[in-house]
């Protein structure tokens, strides 16, 4: 019982960075329909950033949110305005997939290269404190994940819900053409749900370097992951992909502590295909991730 | 002579000339050219590999309009359906046997229609996408997680006293991928590529018009999985060391898909274009930059994507509009 | 004869291959409510789209109290005045009632007036009042072309230009848009609207455009253009003619 406790908590603690990953995706994906592959590349790449600040410099990482997260935005808005603003325009979205892969693939390699393939790791001296509950074992930076995640998610909802710009990316994610009549730049609400998706990543980048080890092989696991939480949570739902990435952590650490530590993805895969067969619109029922036939 | 002018005409003759001409010479290029000891041999087999995945792949979302991503899964499902079955001594003579090739296309075929009629049966779009990607995570983790019967993630090891030459190697990648163009081609220009065409322009209005919409989707797509899993049986008999890390590798789904779109999606000369610029970068990027080419590809796909979306045949078909400029005929849509 | 607000000088447009807008001129002056009427696919909402910003024509001008638009974006154009109620209405589903007219008053020079835009749109659309906070996919047909109408007047228009407002309502819905349209118009308000249903169009319109296969092939007062057999017979098919009220397409 102890350890079934143990195992759901740590999958929820794990699931906090596909659920920051997601919500990015989710905002990328409802402006611009593209599926953003590169997203795990940034994460891992931010991971990085987080990494070598903490390494080279001692700053913690969780200082590194200031610098991470205002990056990332930036680095955001620039690939929108040199890469994917032209191919945003273009019907066949071939064209937005690839500039994805594209990036991923230079992005992941520069990274072997540079980098090597060994596993990082920022070790804070708080990165090992516990915080014991009853018979169950939390771990501080774990801990800390879920807490930043939430603040995410709420500082990303309060923007969609209570600012004009974040009205606008909603009203993006349903019809580009009737924003643009209204005068607003289309290339603007894009750029920003660009660089708020990509600033996430450099929030998960953070949560990553300090709680786990990551290696450049991670990303496209990890994009794909947040798809799959994406699908799970429903487009356009900001606390939905939060949850589903929660979900899918618990999914992951059940499937891997009871069938196997390589079973884990499979089955997350699994659950992914199954809900896009039979609950289009993602486990809470919102809007269909996809616009239907 | 006379009857076929007035078939092909003037422009059509010359192009059905220009192509007797090229295959005779790819053909016959083995006895001018020693493919064992050339480069070009290991260069135009694996172009042809590719290009057999990238007409599939074509098939489904050039002229369909269906954004597949898990064609590496059905490439992976075909070599070791291929392999599996020579362990097994099943088949006529395991090396080359065309009837374990065509099982290996079928295996992937038929798992494209079940997924494909789950998915494609009340979604379109992006469904496909996701799903097939998650189906082919699932398809790798099953084989590196398959112990014994997959030979798990050291994968499995085919008799390689075999090999002899490049040179058969050579001809039956360049016959499959001559068989695989003409039928795309075929296919394509047959009432069922008319229904094709009419689901990727408007598929609601091609069901309003009587087309089966679903049945054609699968078909297209089954068919997309078939040439990506014959694929994968060559290239499966090339590697004899089967493992799911190479068989199963992102490149067959995404070096196929960047060959398509730099020659022209939707065209059928595209692909063949694309797929021989690409895999020349390919193939000598891996001699020359060695471990640095995965961040060239990466580039080079950014540098298409970016400055030629509509690929190669995409400035062909516009450099005459480019003539007419000066009646400036064109309607620009404003990008804001 | 009033100063003219909106100046088309012999525009063509083109999607591609395809040309949609053959050398069309039209005036609309200050304070009239000018029709645009013509069968399916005769380049109504083109020349629109066109006026709006949403595509560049290949030839001609765009006038707008005597500026050239030429290849102004949207948002200058906005600005100036000029906004469109799309076809179908392109409300946002998702989004309350309140959010799709906020969205309408994006623009920083319609910020400062906002608040009266909006006591402007809900006496002009009581119904919206009390749907504010309700999703804008929840409403019937006429409260969604009420509110995509109210999201333009959110903009502090000079000229409005409706695409086919009564598209798909019934009778009745559609004669209490006219009637919104013409309080609309005695507000002081210029009114550039494409009608399918000809009658309703000509008889609250002062000035009305007839197009055909990317040309205006006539043009007069409403009165002069309902009188004109010869129109209705050869432009406008059957449904002028039953006087076919509630027209879907
Ligand atoms: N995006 C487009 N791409 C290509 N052709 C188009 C496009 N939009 C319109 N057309 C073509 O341009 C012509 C004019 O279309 P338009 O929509 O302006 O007509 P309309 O008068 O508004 O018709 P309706 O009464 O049906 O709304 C038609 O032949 C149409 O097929
Ligand atoms: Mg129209």
């Amino acid at each position: 019982m102890t350890i079934l406790l143990q195992v759901l908590i740590n999958g929820v603690l794990f699931g906090t960075m596909y659920g920051i990953a997601a919500i990015g995706l989710s905002l990328v994906f409802g402006t611009m329909r593209i599926i953003f592959l590169a997203q795990g590349s940034m994460i891992v790449l931010f991971a990085y950033l987080t990494y070598w600040l903490f390494t080279l410099l001692g700053i913690d990482p969780y200082v590194c949110i200031l610098i991470s997260v205002p990056v990332a935005f930036m680095v955001g808005l620039g690939l929108f305005y040199t890469l994917f603003k032209d191919a945003a325009a273009i019907e066949d979205k071939n064209v937005s997939l690839l500039l994805a892969v594209g990036l991923m693939y230079m992005v992941d390699n520069l990274m072997l290269t540079f980098w090597t393939a060994n596993p990082r790791f920022a070790a804070t001296s708080y990165a090992s404190y516990t915080i014991r509950i009853g018979d169950v074992n939390i771990s501080f930076v774990r801990l800390m994940a879920l807490v930043i995640a939430l603040l995410a998610a709420f500082v990303v909802f309060y923007f969609l819900k209570r600012t004009r710009l974040g009205t606008a990316v909603r009203a993006a994610s349903a019809d580009m053409q009737a924003v643009k009549l209204l005068g607003i730049s289309s290339n603007w609400v894009m750029a920003v749900a660009f660089g708020i998706g990509i600033g996430l990543a450099g929030l998960a980048g953070v949560v990553m370097a300090s709680v786990y080890s990551f290696d450049p092989n991670y990303g496209f696991t990890f994009a794909l992951k947040a798809l799959v939480a994406l699908a799970l949570g429903g487009i356009g739902n900001v606390w939905g992909a939060l949850s589903a990435g929660l979900i899918l952590g618990v999914i992951e650490s059940l499937g891997a502590y009871y069938i196997g530590a390589g079973w884990a993805d499979a089955i997350s895969y699994a659950v992914f295909i199954l809900v896009l067969i039979f609950m289009p619109n993602g486990i809470f029922g919102g809007r269909a991730a996809v616009k239907k036939v | 002579m006379k009857a076929l002018y007035r078939r092909l005409g003037h422009k059509g003759l010359i192009s059905l000339g220009i192509i007797v001409a090229a295959l005779a010479a790819l053909g016959t290029l083995p006895f001018w050219l020693d493919v064992d000891a050339s480069y070009t041999g290991y260069y135009l087999f694996i172009t042809c590999v590719y290009l057999t995945v990238a007409q599939g792949w074509n098939l489904i979302a050039g002229y369909t309009g269906q954004i597949s991503l898990g064609t590496h899964a059905f490439f992976g499902l075909g070599a070791y359906t291929m392999a599996g079955l020579w362990l097994n001594g099943i088949g006529l003579y395991f090396f080359f046997d065309v009837t374990l090739m065509v099982v290996a296309g079928i295996a992937p075929a038929i798992v494209a229609s079940i997924i494909g009629l789950l998915l494609l049966s009340r979604l379109k779009g992006d469904y496909l996408s996701f799903g097939t990607l998650g189906l082919a995570q699932i398809v790798y983790v099953l084989f590196v997680k398959g112990g014994k019967i997959t030979g798990g993630a050291n994968g499995i090891y085919l008799d390689a006293s075999y090999f002899s030459s490049m040179r058969v190697y050579y001809w039956v990648a360049l016959l499959v991928a001559v068989l695989a163009t003409l039928a795309v081609w075929l296919l394509t220009r047959s009432s069922f590529g008319l229904a094709l065409k009419a689901i990727r322009e408007d598929d609601i209005s091609a069901a309003s018009h009587g087309v089966n919409v679903l049945k054609y989707k699968v078909l297209a797509f089954a068919m997309s999985a078939f040439l990506a899993g014959l694929a994968g049986s060559i290239y499966g008999y090339y590697l004899f060391h089967l493992e799911p890390a190479s068989v199963f590798n992102m490149n067959w789904l995404f070096y196929p898909i960047l060959m398509v779109v730099l020659g022209g999606t939707g065209t059928i000369i595209g692909p063949v274009i694309g797929s021989l610029i690409c895999s020349a970068l390919f193939a000598y990027g891996d001699i020359y930059f060695g471990g640095y080419h995965p961040i060239f590809s990466g580039f080079l796909i950014i540098l298409v994507m970016r400055f030629m979306p509509g690929g190669i045949m995409g400035l062909v078909s516009k450099a005459p509009a480019l003539w007419r400029k000066k009646e400036g005929a064109v309607a620009t849509t404003t990008p804001e | 004869m009033a100063s003219p607000l909106l100046e088309v000088r012999n525009l063509s447009v083109s999607y591609g291959d395809v040309r949609a807008l053959f050398g069309v001129s039209l005036t609309v002056e200050e304070g009239l409510i000018v029709a645009l009427v013509g069968s399916n696919g005769a380049g109504k909402s083109t020349l629109l789209k066109a006026v709006s910003g949403l595509i560049y024509p290949t030839e001609g001008e765009i006038l707008f109290e005597g500026e050239d638009l030429g290849r102004t974006s949207i948002r200058h154009r906005v600005n100036k005045g000029i906004v469109q109620v799309p076809e179908g209405r392109r409300l946002f589903p998702n989004l309350t009632v309140h959010e799709n007219l906020k969205l309408g008053a994006y623009l920083p020079r319609t910020r400062a007036g906002y608040k009266d835009s909006l006591e402007r749109v809900f006496s002009l659309f009581p119904v919206l009042r009390e749907r504010q906070n309700g999703k804008a996919g929840l409403l019937s047909g006429g409260e969604q072309q009420m509110l995509a109408i109210g999201r333009a007047v959110m903009a502090q228009p000079r000229l409005i230009m409706i695409d086919e407002a009564s598209l798909g309502l019934s009778p009745i819905l559609t004669m209490a848009i006219f009637d919104l349209i013409t309080t609309l118009h005695q507000q002081g308000t210029t009114i550039l609207m494409i009608e399918q249903n000809v009658n309703m169009a000509l008889k609250h319109c002062n000035k009305a455009y007839v197009m055909s296969t990317g040309h205006i092939v006539m043009s007069g007062t409403g009165e002069e253009l309902l009188a004109n057999e010869e129109l209705r017979k050869a432009y406008l098919g059957r449904r002028a003619v039953t006087g076919n009220q509630g027209s879907g397409s």
